[in-house]
């Protein structure tokens, strides 16, 4: 034995190597299993049963089992002999074990490369990096060089988000709080814009599909049933987002425009000619909006170079905070 | 990590390590993101694995002393495990999600190169995997490939730019990087004229014209980072104590720091840009209760009373 083997009781990171040892044993005793396989036999070939107790081993099995599945591994449960179906065993077939065999263009093969440094969120970037490892172990050779020019980025920075994405992983339904209401819903998909996460999910109170920004979740969220306990629709997540996303656009404001000034509003806007007079220097555009309190301080924001013609309560609105901001607050 | 975590490395470093012969350890490491250490540990479990049965013929072989030597692994008697295991569902939506995020800020060709391998990954990651997208505002695909080719290139370009609310210009910089932030494509270049780094928005670049003159060496951009804002020597720090329900802006900001109280909410920003504060603090109002230093609220203030001016008397 060499001296790395000595080190074998104290491991970096406090996992048994024991318990690791067995449930790989066991995945490869499954994966060579010809047939099902029962228990008794798992029990006396696999390392690490022999010397447990029937309820230990019982127990024992089960978790690993589970573990194995829920790391996408897929243990089978079924019978050899048709006359006696209760003669239960497990295996685990090598078509649906093995990642099925990938051409990648050496274009795909930068891309992916390129994608394994996305995520800024440390848990998000270990399972890419992990998921790319897989690829090169199926012969994959990334030269991310290829792609210098580029180094898109997504954040994670959501206090609730680690909760709910691995919900809408797991399809486990989840209960959180929400603008001050107990929300209990079913986790679809997500999707990441303007720089926030949203969830997409089924209301279950509510019984109807519902969008969710995720910052706005008050805490982690809270796992009310297990997972896979639902099944999720085909999701055309573009269509959802423009009738789902909080906040479309439902009312318009005509508001006088420096000429070259507020280049988002101007962009939202189409040239109209008002019944007010417009300022001289000024041109009118009409500007559809959702939210009442975010056009009033976009307005505001942009100072004298845009100035809201009507309607009059957002005119007066925006007076009432530049008035505010002029006084001056301390 | 688990023991799950542990045995899913495994079950795709056995296949690796004999695709891969003599790989070496830091290397390796470094391929499935963990620690040199953790590595050996890996090792160490695997040496005790193999064919039901437990007879030596049947354990995995690794020949530790050459990893002790030359830091080199030879593993053999693993040929049943020669392809990976599946992804589990969050490595294959965590993959799918960042390759998203690279289609969103390429162009062009390369665009339609990420577009066809999403849809291989997709496939390996099989049925019912679940869903989640990236969508970044970054202007148009044609513009990008410009940019990422004159970058690739080393070329001088002219932008047609249209900053946040003032009027356009025509900057000629180098480009060197197309980053995402917060939702927003941007371009890191060097400007020619202001002899310095500036990023620009790429939803407010209209066109680039290429020069098909070299840019030179301009060296690396700085960190676009949650932290940008602290390498600019001309940051300062400015308190402002807010109504709370102005708290959205930390959602939105670099905040360094937020106190919150029962009716106030207090955030320290670094501000590099005045024009940016007073904007903020146009648009924030009434939610405004005090800016620390107090002179800081002095172009808004001012600004306002103009606004105000152009709405005539009332």
């Amino acid at each position: 034995m060499c001296a790395f083997q000595s080190s074998r009781s104290g491991n970096v990171t406090g996992v048994s190597p024991r318990k690791s040892e067995r449930i790989m044993n066991l995945a490869i005793c499954l994966l060579m299993a010809r047939r099902f396989i029962e228990k008794s036999q798992i029990r006396q070939v696999v390392e690490g049963y022999h010397d447990l107790s029937d309820s230990a081993f019982e127990r024992t099995f089960e978790r690993d089992k589970d573990e194995l599945r829920a790391m996408g591994v897929p243990v089978e449960t079924g019978s050899n002999n048709p006359l006696f179906p209760d003669e239960v065993g497990y295996r685990i077939r090598r078509k649906d074990f093995e990642l099925p065999a990938i051409e990648f263009s050496p274009a795909e093969t930068a891309a992916l490369g390129l994608a394994a440094t996305v995520w800024e969120s440390a848990t998000q970037a270990e399972q890419a990096v992990t998921a790319l490892a897989k690829l090169r172990a199926s012969g994959l050779d990334p030269d991310p060089a290829r792609l210098d020019a580029l180094a898109p980025s997504i954040g994670a920075r959501e206090p609730a988000f680690a909760s709910i994405w691995e919900a809408t992983v797991d399809r486990a339904p989840i209960r959180f709080g929400y603008k001050g209401e107990q929300r209990r819903v079913e986790p679809w998909a997500m999707t990441y814009r303007r720089g926030a996460w949203y969830l997409l999910c089924r209301d279950r109170d509510k019984a109807e599909p519902r969008m969710f920004k995720v910052a706005r979740v008050d805490a982690a969220a809270e796992r009310i049933g297990k997972p896979g306990s639902y099944t999720v629709p085909d999701i055309d997540l573009d269509a959802a987002w423009s009738s789902l996303a909080p906040g479309q656009p439902d009312a318009e404001v005509v508001l006088a425009i420096r000429p070259g000034r507020a280049a988002e509003l101007r962009r939202r806007g189409r040239p109209v000619t008002p019944e007010q007079e417009v300022p001289a220097g000024y041109d009118a555009l009409s500007v559809s909006y959702a939210r009442a309190g975010d056009l009033v301080g976009e307005v505001c924001a942009h100072g004298a170079d845009v100035v809201v013609l009507a309607p009059p309560d957002v005119r007066r609105a925006v007076l009432t905070e530049l008035r505010a901001t002029a006084r001056g607050a301390s | 990590m688990t023991s799950a975590d542990q045995v899913n490395r495994l079950l795709a470093l056995v296949p690796y390590l004999q695709s891969h012969p003599d790989a070496e350890l830091g290397a390796t490491a470094a391929v499935f993101g963990v620690s040199a250490e953790q590595l050996l540990d890996d090792l160490n479990v695997l040496w005790y694995c193999g064919l039901p049965g437990g007879m030596p013929g049947d354990l995995i072989e690794i020949d530790m002393e050459t990893v002790a030597e030359s830091g080199r692994i030879r593993l053999t008697n693993a040929e049943y495990l020669n392809r990976p295991v599946r992804f589990t569902p969050d490595e294959a939506m965590s993959l799918v999600v960042a390759l998203r995020a690279v289609r969103e800020l390429a162009g062009g060709h390369l665009a339609e190169g990420i577009e066809s391998a999403l849809a291989k990954l997709e496939r390996a990651a099989g049925a019912g995997t679940p869903t989640a997208q990236v969508a970044v505002a970054g202007g148009s695909g044609e513009i990008r490939e410009q940019l990422a080719e004159a970058a690739a290139a080393g070329e001088l370009v002219e932008l047609d730019y249209t900053d946040a609310g003032l009027a356009p210009s025509r900057p000629r910089v180098a480009p060197v990087k197309l980053i995402t932030r917060d939702g927003f494509g941007y371009l890191q270049a060097w400007a020619l004229d202001r002899a310095a780094w500036r990023t620009y928005r790429l939803d407010r670049i209209g066109g680039v014209a290429r020069t098909g003159e070299p840019a030179g060496e301009v060296g690396d951009p700085p960190e676009f980072g949650p932290g940008w804002l602290e390498q600019r020597p001309d940051a300062a720090e400015v308190t402002l104590r807010l109504k709370p329900e102005a708290s959205w802006i930390t959602e939105y900001y670099p905040i360094r720091a937020v106190r919150r109280e029962a009716d106030a909410l207090e955030v320290d920003l670094l501000v590099a840009d005045p024009a940016w504060l007073r904007s903020l603090l146009l648009r924030l109002g009434r939610d405004v209760l005090a800016v620390l230093p107090a002179e800081a609220a002095a172009g808004a203030r001012e600004a306002a009373a103009e606004a105000l001016a152009a709405y005539g008397t009332e």
